[in-house]
């Protein structure tokens, strides 16, 4: 299939629909608005669903009760008003359904503003609702992968019965870029045996959070778990480059993964041996593999626009094997190549420079 | 000859949660009893609410999503959308309907959902213990209130019915209560050209029901229903105050 040039946001949109997503239902916010927009021409010329809802509240609830009937469904929003949906996030983990969740990153924290930033890896990764609970969190790269992900948070979201956020940035949402626009590639999935009907042939189906037996309530929690140990086995997704003979690793997620890559192509003709490391799943982290790398790589240094969330996820994987660094802000201005090359080049302390 | 059988809609053998004198017990039946009348049971859909109200899926065997406090109609709403064709109904708490969930619940009206919505007002949060709420009455004592409701101090309670009634989306509102044998009968028939609404695609379908709540007023049930009667129905007065389906 041949490359079109596509802003992040409508590839999302647009990825959306081929996968099959009936309904929508958004609020308005920058970066992600052209999500709602494109699709408030696209899901009505389709016969599928569009509410311009009230409020992000409002949207996340619907896509519940559309999801509840065994439908594709997804609403989008970003930061702060991911914030105002993440009671909802929780009732469906706990139900089980698979609401998809588009998170396009601005700046915070409060109102912040609408400059690019990833300082919601912490409210998508930690989950911002009460109780026991995970999220599957993907993170795309490129706008290529908005839609490979975009895809695949439908298909996971079917797959585990779990609610799963794609996790784009401002930068990512609003920038264009050749991809191409393939189809739909995984599997339908048979939710007949749970999804709300209409109770003929067999008695009602409930689909609920509400528990008053405690032993019925610690029972349910275990199931998710075990639920969440199998995702952790079977769909954890990372991307890594020179990592064989390399003596330093820069590790980043999403947008800032097309830095840390640069960066390593420069420090690499300087003589440093560096390697490039990239989590695909936000949640499951691959834990393992970074835990594996830290046996050679004694110094890795993470780079994300903010304050350090994965970077504490990254220590926490390697366990004291490595060194581990933040290099960031959290918003304003992209973290650019030289700046990653002289962050590397003064790593520790340590300087470089001279090579 | 009639005799009296349990209807249909309504699950065998269910244990019954509802506090002694408790109008919710008659509100579920009539809604059962509707449901077999249109033949709705297996076609039917419901986003329950939080509060007394949610146990409502105890009683009815009909599919159910349990929507967070105040969303089900959001909930009920993405439903819609999702199964147009199916009949999509909510049971709500006052505090669920009108102060959680004011946004969710005027913003279905204004569309214009096809959904239908019975709304149990017991004028305070009955499940959390009988806390002021939206539709707790002037000089009403309540734990969070307990000298009573002061205009210049809480302000005034919110009319849900006359606020619905206001949207364009709205095809049918109504007021009901079921302190008499001739009230339910009413009740019934309100509850009834709530679901007609929907059936024939009018649009949002809307019955309040003034209901008793004897633990929290701390009133047996023969004084809940005459203060609702008496006290009630001069702030809430019955009736219908929308109904599209007139000289259809
Ligand atoms: C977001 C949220 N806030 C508060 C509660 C606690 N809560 C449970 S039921 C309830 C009151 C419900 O009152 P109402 O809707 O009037 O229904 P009733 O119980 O009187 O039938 C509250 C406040 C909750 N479950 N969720």
């Amino acid at each position: 299939m041949e490359k079109v040039l596509l802003k992040g946001n409508y590839a999302i949109a647009k990825a959306a629909i081929k996968a099959g997503c009936s309904c929508y239902f958004g609020y308005p916010i920058t970066p992600q608005t052209e999500i709602g927009e494109y699709l408030s021409e696209a899901m009505p010329a389709l016969g599928r669903g569009y509410v311009c809802a009230e409020s992000e509240v409002a949207a996340i609830n619907m896509v519940m009760g559309a999801v509840a009937t065994g439908v594709k469904a997804m609403t989008s929003s970003s930061s702060c008003a991911i914030g105002l949906m993440q009671e909802t996030m929780s009732y469906a983990a706990s139900d089980e359904l698979p609401v998809v969740l588009i998170s396009v990153m601005r700046a915070g924290p409060g109102l912040g503003y609408i400059y690019p930033a990833q300082g919601d890896y912490n409210q998508a990764v930690t989950g911002g609702g009460n109780g026991d609970y995970r999220t599957i969190v993907l993170s795309p790269s490129t706008v290529q992968d908005s839609i490979d992900l975009t895809y695949k948070a439908f298909y996971l979201a079917q797959k585990y019965r779990n609610p799963v956020i794609l996790l784009s940035d401002g930068f990512l949402g609003q920038m264009m870029e050749p991809a191409v626009l393939h189809d739909y590639p995984y599997d339908e999935i048979d939710n007949s045996s749970w999804a709300l009907t209409g109770a003929k042939d067999r008695g009602a189906r409930q689909i609920r959070s509400l528990e008053v037996n405690q032993e019925k309530q610690n029972a349910h929690v275990y199931k998710l778990f075990e639920k969440y140990a199998l995702i952790e086995k079977e769909e954890v997704s990372y991307e890594e480059e020179n990592t064989l003979d390399a003596d330093i690793l820069l590790v980043a997620f999403g947008s800032m993964t097309r830095n840390i890559k640069a960066a390593a192509r420069k420090l690499r003709e300087k003589g440093l041996k560096v390697g490039t490391f990239r989590p695909v799943t936000l949640w499951p982290f691959p834990s393992k593999r970074l835990l594996e790398l830290s046996e050679t790589i004694k110094n890795i240094l993470v780079v994300e626009m903010n304050m350090g969330q994965m970077t504490k996820d990254v220590k926490l994987a390697v366990n004291g094997n490595a060194k581990v660094y933040h290099f960031g802000r959290p918003t304003g201005k992209w973290v650019n190549v030289d700046e990653i090359v002289q962050a590397t080049l003064n790593l520790g302390g340590v300087s470089y420079a001279n090579i | 000859m009639q005799t009296f059988s349990i209807p249909k809609s309504l699950k065998e053998n269910m244990i019954y949660t509802f506090c002694p004198g408790c109008d919710h017990g008659v509100a579920i039946r009539l809604i059962a009893e509707l449901l077999d009348e249109f033949g709705l049971k297996e076609n039917a859909l419901t986003a329950a609410s939080v509060g007394c109200s949610v146990f409502l899926y105890n009683f009815l065997d009909v599919d159910c999503v349990e929507a967070p406090h105040g969303r089900a109609l959001a909930c009920a709403t993405g439903i819609k959308r999702a199964q147009p064709d199916k009949f999509v109904f909510t049971y709500q708490g006052d505090g669920d309907f009108a102060s959680i969930g004011l946004a969710e619940s005027t913003h279905a009206a204004a569309r214009g959902e096809a959904i239908t919505t019975i709304c149990i007002n017991n004028t305070l949060y009955g499940m959390t213990g009988g806390q002021l709420g939206p539709t707790t009455v002037l000089n009403q004592i309540t734990t969070t209130s307990p000298h009573g409701r002061n205009r210049e101090y809480h302000g005034f309670p919110l009319k849900m019915t006359e606020h619905i009634a206001l949207c364009d989306g709205t095809a049918f509102a109504a007021r009901v209560s079921l302190d008499s044998p001739a009230a339910i009968i009413k009740a019934k028939k309100a509850i009834k050209k709530a679901f007609e609404v929907q059936l024939k695609g009018l649009g949002f379908g809307f019955v309040e029901i003034l209901s008793s709540c004897p633990t929290n007023w701390k009133m047996n049930p023969v004084e809940s229903h005459k203060h609702i009667r008496e006290e009630l129905t001069k702030v809430y007065p019955l009736g219908t105050f929308k109904d599209l389906t007139e000289g259809l």
